[in-house]
């Protein structure tokens, strides 16, 4: 391996009342990928920011390609090769592929009038060069997320990038587009680039990571090769403290049906849905993205309209039109995208909380009673063991954890029947992650219903009693999950119908 | 909960969030008054005062109307043309023989048409709020307009007197009855907005619309009450204008949108929607009011006034951004206690 091109020694960085980073040290070399993990808040981002000149150290020594930088900013450390691909895309979506990439350094000929022909010509070359098959010309905004995280990659090599920081970068994409990145990753580095990886998805990290540093709370834990290492031993540095059991399962006797839904349609990555929720178990919907898991659960909330279908709640037929409506009929969602869908980002957690309750805390002429609704909220927090100084805070300041724990307790705080979980875990650490489970598996245990859509295999084969595999807004395969296996998902999850035979009926 | 009665009333006053600003622009105030009183020793006669609280009143309410409208994160432009309308058709109907109350009853129910309009097309039909309101708003002023045959109307006369008296000549304790007005709709709409289940959807709907829906808010339903609300304040200030002059004018309420967005801005209410109080509204047409009429005594010309006023708009709000961004470092701070909280797990 080559030499070190990234070397940052002590670093620590102080916000008003808080190290952020304490002496932590960080180095990277030519060909490396290098995963940095941590939970959230342990400095992982920080770092990056300070590498990137996004923020300034307060002390400590950064070397890049050998040479001591000191004054870095965000400009300077793009020339110096230093490059960062956040975790939300950072595109206009009104603009082209090529637009975009050369977005800041636009190349102008006489008359100061930009070079379409050139860029585009450019950008096609970086695309290629890349094994991505996307047309420069076209607006990004009609790629998909995958696609667009592409073009964040090829943005970011534009600049002749040799270190890349990537955060999350597989946090919107299937399987099959997962693939098509890791083989960039290994093309960059067979390249001489230096990649930082930062994954909350352990699983993944054994197909391209060659090193691992952790942080925990604004220090620097420890560095590993990550062949000599396991991956209970890089959670058990992580937090601190062993997981035992990543994914807890408890075994609970399957009852009566509570919820049914038949012959459900809404657009057209809704056909014909057929499921039943039974007693004391959880039901995980798996498939690729875009198979029309999130459309389902949405059209059985009422969100977006159905065309035909009934849904049964204890043997009840319910009319479902808005999402009150579900919500009386005691039908609860948390959504995929917390920040999108989830959280009124500016109001409080506990007006967050409260949202979906009002109907239990005001009186009957819609006047809130405090008391009540803090009895709620507080109750909500406890149970949920949402870790804040108040719930008054902003539920934007919150950790992605405890984000998603208030997500869920908007809807725990009232009695419901069934319980449909959107990506629950996505974007949120390992711990976390772990208490959202024993939260599922407690609402089993009540004999509520659970539903759970998931993209990450290994969460729903551990999790789920039963599953359904969606694809192509259909429901393509169902397993209890002792018999299923990766391969029979993902078999089911691919069954598209074949277009090409269609064409020959015709 | 125990501690949280204990607190001192100052701390629990700061806890309400957007109070740090409206106590900032009070502040702001405060000097200003200080200021003028300085500059002219009749700025605080009784008499002064009190005309200038009858001034503030106006802008105060259609204050509250467009401050509903921005917590929603949307914009209401027909406020100045619904003045004009509610002032034209009121008088014309008055003029013609309609007995007042009836005038008053006709006039209340096309303003509140033009809020549902506008609650519809930004809701139903998913206009942008800029253009819907633009839109109602050039319709609502030719309305104004051709309801008395494009002229002004003669005065309202002797029977409508009371209804004069009633909305600006008389008083009542001591306090002329458009401040009351105004702080009976103050009062009425703080309330709906602090402690109701609707000031709640307001908000969430202005904070994140489709988490608010996905939560049952009926968002369609909230968007339209906003704009009725408004529509209703823009009402009672035409009638107020009628009442002022005795007869109908086909301009007035010209501009009054924007005085109203200025009024909402100033006191802190965010324009992208999800946060504000409405007693900053208070506070920002009180600034208003004091800068219109202390510039006045101390006798610069409207010109002065305008640039001035401009401003004093930008200032505060700009301030108002400078303080937000430094707030990253806060949010960092409680997300770091929020581990150490893990740490003690």
């Amino acid at each position: 391996m080559g030499d070190y091109i990234v070397e940052m020694s002590h670093i620590s960085k102080s916000f008003p009342g808080v190290k952020a980073l304490d002496d932590v040290s960080f180095r990277l070399e030519a060909g490396e990928v290098m995963a940095l993990l941590g939970e959230n808040g342990a400095g992982k981002s920080t770092l990056m920011k300070v590498l990137s000149g996004v923020y300034t150290k307060d002390e400590g020594e950064i070397k890049l390609f050998g040479r001591t930088v000191e004054d870095l900013n965000p400009k300077r450390a793009q020339e110096l090769g230093v490059s960062i691909i956040h975790q939300e895309l950072n595109l206009c979506r009104h603009l082209t592929v090529a637009e975009n990439i050369f977005l800041g350094r636009e190349k102008v000929g006489a008359g100061r009038a930009l070079k379409e022909k050139e860029m585009n010509r450019e950008a096609a070359d970086i695309l290629k060069r890349l094994n991505i098959e996307i047309d420069p010309e076209t607006l990004v905004g009609n790629l998909a997320v995958s696609k667009q995280q592409m073009v964040e990659i090829a943005k970011a090599l534009s600049t002749n990038a040799k270190v890349l920081i990537m955060d999350e970068p597989t946090s919107a994409l299937t399987a099959s587009e997962i693939d098509d990145l890791f083989k960039i990753i290994r093309m960059l580095k067979s390249q001489g680039c230096g990649i930082i990886y930062i994954s909350h998805r352990l699983e993944e990290l054994q197909h391209i990571v060659d090193k691992v540093t952790i942080m925990r709370d604004g220090k620097y834990i420890t560095s590993m090769n990550f062949k000599d290492t396991t991956l209970s031993e890089i959670i058990s540095n992580m937090v601190g403290r062993e997981i035992k059991e990543k994914f807890p399962h408890v075994l609970c006797n399957v009852g009566k049906k509570i919820f049914e839904v038949r012959n459900l349609n809404a657009g057209h990555m809704v056909r014909n849905v057929n499921f039943e929720l039974r007693e004391g178990e959880i039901v995980g919907i798996a498939g690729l993205m875009g198979a029309g898991r999130t459309e389902t659960t949405r059209a059985i909330f009422g969100v977006d309209p159905k065309e035909s279908g009934e849904i049964l709640v204890d043997g009840r037929e319910v009319t479902i039109r808005r999402p009150m409506d579900a919500i009386r009929a005691g039908i609860m969602l948390a959504p995929e995208d917390r920040r999108k869908d989830g959280l009124c980002v500016k109001l409080s957690v506990r007006n967050n909380i409260s949202l979906p309750n009002l109907d239990l805390i005001c009186n009957r002429f819609g006047v809130i009673d405090r008391r009540k609704e803090n009895a709620l909220t507080d109750k909500a927090v406890k149970d949920l063991a949402i870790r804040l100084a108040s719930a008054d805070v902003n539920a934007g300041t919150l950790s992605g954890g405890n984000q998603q724990k208030v997500v869920v307790a908007k809807w725990l705080a009232r009695n419901s029947r069934v319980v449909i979980f959107d990506e629950p875990t996505r974007g949120i650490d390992v711990a976390a992650k772990v208490e959202i489970y024993n939260l599922m598996n407690q609402l089993k245990q009540q004999g509520i219903g659970v539903l759970f859509v998931s993209s990450e295999m290994p969460e729903i084969m551990g999790i789920s009693d039963r599953i359904l595999v969606m694809c192509d807004g259909k429901i393509t395969g169902e397993f209890a999950a002792k018999g299923a296996t990766q391969d029979l998902i993902l078999e089911c999850a691919t069954k598209f119908e074949s277009k090409v035979k269609q064409q020959e009926a015709v | 909960m125990e501690k949280r009665e204990k607190q001192n009333p100052w701390k629990r006053l700061m806890a309400i969030r957007g109070m740090g600003q409206v106590i900032t622009v009070a502040i702001g105030l405060l000097l200003l008054c200080i200021v003028f009183s300085m500059l002219s020793s009749s700025f605080y006669s009784e008499r002064n005062v009190g005309n200038l609280l009858r001034q503030i009143a106006p802008i105060l309410i259609i204050g509250i109307g467009q401050a509903y409208v921005l917590i929603t994160g949307n914009i209401d432009l027909s406020i100045g043309s619904v003045v004009g309308m509610s002032c034209m058709i009121s008088a014309t109907l008055m003029t013609n023989g309609v007995p007042t109350p009836a005038a008053l009853l006709i006039t209340l129910v096309v303003c509140l048409f033009v809020g549902v309009l506008n609650g519809v097309l930004v809701a139903k039909w998913k206009v942008p709020p800029f253009i819907a309101t633009l839109g109602t708003m050039t319709v609502a002023r030719g309305v104004a307009q051709i309801v008395n045959n494009n002229y002004n109307t003669n005065a309202i006369g002797d029977k409508a007197q009371w209804f004069r008296d009633l909305f600006y000549y008389g008083n009542f304790l001591g306090l002329y009855n458009t401040i009351w007005i105004a702080l009976v709709l103050f009062l009425v709409f703080n309330f709906l907005l602090g402690k109701t289940r609707t000031g709640r959807h307001i908000y969430a709907v202005g904070s994140n619309k489709e988490a608010a829906k996905l939560s049952g808010v009926n968002t369609d339903a909230t968007t339209i009450i906003v704009y009725v609300v408004s529509s209703l304040c823009a009402c009672v200030v035409g009638l107020i204008t009628c009442a002022i002059a005795g007869m109908g004018t086909m301009d007035s309420g010209n501009m009054y949108e924007m005085y109203a967005v200025a009024a909402a801005a100033i006191g802190g209410i965010s324009t992208f929607g999800g946060e504000g109080l409405l007693v900053g509204t208070v506070v920002g047409a009180s600034i208003w009011g004091v800068l219109q009429n202390g510039l006045q005594f101390v006798g610069a010309p409207v010109a002065i006034r305008n640039i001035v006023i401009g401003i004093i708009v930008i200032v505060s709000v700009l301030l108002d951004v400078i303080i937000r961004s430094n707030r990253p470092r806060k949010k960092l701070k409680t997300e770091s206690a929020a581990v150490a909280g893990d740490k003690v797990h």
